[in-house]
């Protein structure tokens, strides 16, 4: 067989077949990330009618699971354009196969995150006022705080990744709409923009896409950096932190290619998709999670480390409360899920093993949720105003229901995005399955 | 827009697809042109076209976003000069933050609109024929004006498994 013939018909073959009519299963899953959104959307309309009283929010503290859940989704985001776009540039050839998993999930994680500075108001319908525009409350916004910061960090990161992740669509499509009939070659067709793959399209699509990389690579630092000055740019022990910016960046890495993985491993055995995404590309994402791991282990030995010098005091007070407080179990848990079990893939068994690198990605997801929960409502429990002193937090069934509405809000955009559109690159494959040839031969 | 007069070659294989290529230039054939499912980089360094210059463009726009985010904040602290914990009205450190978010957003929306401008020109002025092969597992290569005699022979000769006239 020629060197183009066989590997590019069976690239194509593959990924075409994961956009037939869902079956059942898929449907199932769509059905329950559905019901599990509209749960959350009906415990939001119930904070609506009743206010903030249904949630645990009170005094000291007012951010809690709304502000975990925001950059818990925002950290999940980070991988997609890490994936995407810096290791574009560091010519990583494992992203070909796993890349638009990553992106799509970013831009769902994303439109996830967004969902909860708008819950967290309380008055949803005043989230306009963030945004500046000339008005009639001769009002503006205040761009020296760093909730300003977020909304353009997060704003600007949405609309790259999802500019990213359309761009890269454009000639796979084109493949897939040259291959089907119906509405589907419609649907693609609009999908294609009129794609032809000529040398011109391709010439100036490979400059634009090298820029997309570029303008999308700080935008991985520089985003979870934005969020986490939410935290340190204020002085409340805990939160007044110059290492947070860097450790923000690690977990949200960390967070999110454990994401990317618990969404692979279950996806390439439905979508029968092992013959691209093979235990190969597996090992490689495992070892990033393993290194993310590490830097994430060593900014909680940083913040331990920083407390017990800096002696008595509210550092080491904050430190000792959330290693033996009321909230211990949840803090040691986090350091068993982030610390501990990724450990394991140091051996190259585990990375290679679907079941058991599935199962270390689901614990880390749990840990960074917990992580951004221990963060947020330890630091403001422990209040130091007579007046305020220590509060309790527990979250309530209404918080509760959003959560888990949030989670089947990513599944449903995902699980309708695999079936739409393909979850791995066509073109890119084409060219990388080209390159394994030339190897070999 | 449809191609213009010449003769399109069929390849299954990108090294004979690129090997055709460079004899057509040496042939002194200087319209020549391809469709492909990939950007196989053997293909594009055989038809030697220039870098794309969308540069410029982008980088302006990126540009253009750093001065709107400094404007957007300065004009916005000046027209509500509200004092805050002694702090000057205009303070840059922060507004660095919006001014390198616009740029990012500006560059990259600036470089999608050129990217789609400058491809849907290049497909109308540069049209090879359509044939949906060539978004699977073909490569065309099409030449325009000159001897297409010869270019036929070349492309037959160089291992193209169809050649046709287009009109």
């Amino acid at each position: 067989m020629s060197a183009v013939l066989a590997p590019a018909q069976r690239v194509q073959a593959t990924v075409l077949a994961t956009q037939g009519r869902p079956r059942g299963g898929h449907l199932l899953l769509i059905a329950l990330a559905g019901i599990a959104a509209a749960l959350g959307a009906w415990a939001e309309i119930v904070q609506i009618q009743q206010g903030l009283k249904v949630s645990g929010l009170n005094r000291p503290v007012g951010w809690a699971v709304y502000i975990t859940d925001f950059v818990f989704w925002v950290g999940i985001a980070h991988s997609g354009t890490l994936i995407s776009a810096v290791l574009f540039l560091l010519r990583a050839r494992f992203r070909t196969a796993i890349y638009r998993v990553a992106e799509a999930m970013t831009v769902f994680g994303v439109m996830t995150a967004g969902l909860f500075p708008v819950v967290h108001l309380g008055r949803p319908w005043f989230a306009y006022w963030l945004f500046p525009y000339p008005n009639q409350r001769h009002l503006w916004v205040n761009f020296r705080s760093p909730l300003m910061w977020d909304v353009f960090a997060v704003s600007t990161y949405f609309i790259v990744s999802a500019i990213f992740l359309v761009v890269g669509i454009v000639p796979d499509a084109a493949a897939l709409r040259d291959a089907s009939a119906g509405w589907r070659r419609r649907f693609y067709g609009v999908f294609a923009a009129g794609w032809r793959g000529t040398d011109e399209e391709w010439r100036h699509y490979a400059r634009a896409y090298l820029y997309f990389a570029a303008f999308a690579t700080p935008l991985v630092f520089s985003v979870h950096s934005v969020v986490s000055w939410d935290f340190a740019v204020s002085i409340l022990p805990g939160w007044h932190s110059t290492i947070f910016p860097p450790y923000f960046v690690a977990g949200a890495i960390f967070s999110g290619i454990a994401m990317v993985v618990t969404l692979l491993v279950p996806l390439r055995k439905v979508l029968h998709l092992e013959e691209l995404i093979t235990p190969w590309h597996l090992d490689m994402t495992s070892r990033m999670i393993l290194l993310t791991s590490l830097i994430v282990t060593y900014s909680y030995a940083i913040e331990a480390v920083m407390a017990l010098r800096a002696g008595p005091g509210p550092e080491l007070s904050i430190a000792a409360y959330r290693a033996t407080g009321p909230f211990a179990p949840l803090y040691w848990t986090m350091v068993a899920c982030n610390c501990v079990f990724p450990l394991f893939l140091i051996a190259s068994k585990v990375r290679r093993s679907p079941a058991a690198l599935l199962g270390i990605c689901i614990l880390v997801n749990v840990g960074m949720w917990l992580e951004r929960f221990i963060i947020i409502v330890t630091s403001l429990s422990h209040d130091r105003i007579p007046y305020d002193w220590w509060g309790i937090y527990r979250p309530t069934m209404v918080e509760a229901g959003i959560t888990l509405g949030s989670f089947g809000w990513f599944f449903f955009w995902f699980l309708i995005f695999v079936k739409l559109l393909p979850a791995v690159s066509i073109s890119e494959m084409k060219e990388e399955v080209l390159h394994e040839v030339g190897h070999a031969a | 827009m449809q191609p213009e007069r010449g003769v399109l070659g069929v390849f299954a294989e990108v090294a004979a697809a690129a090997g055709a290529v460079r004899t057509l230039r040496k042939g002194g054939h200087a319209e020549i042109r391809f469709a492909a499912p990939a950007p196989y980089p053997e293909l594009v360094e055989a038809l030697g076209r220039p870098r794309s210059r969308l540069d410029s463009v982008t980088l302006s726009g990126a540009a253009l976003g750093v001065a709107g985010g400094f404007a957007l904040c300065i004009g916005t602290a000046l027209a509500w000069p509200l004092m805050t914990g002694g702090k000057p009205i205009v303070s840059i450190p922060p507004f660095v933050i919006i001014a390198f978010e616009l740029s990012v957003l500006v560059g990259a929306c600036v470089n999608l609109a050129a990217l789609a401008f400058s491809a849907g020109r290049g497909r109308r002025r540069r049209a090879v024929p359509y044939d949906p092969r060539f978004s699977a597992d073909r490569i065309g290569v099409f030449v325009v004006g000159g001897d297409l005699g010869a270019a036929e022979r070349t492309l037959r000769a160089g291992g193209a498994e169809e050649v046709r006239h287009v009109a």
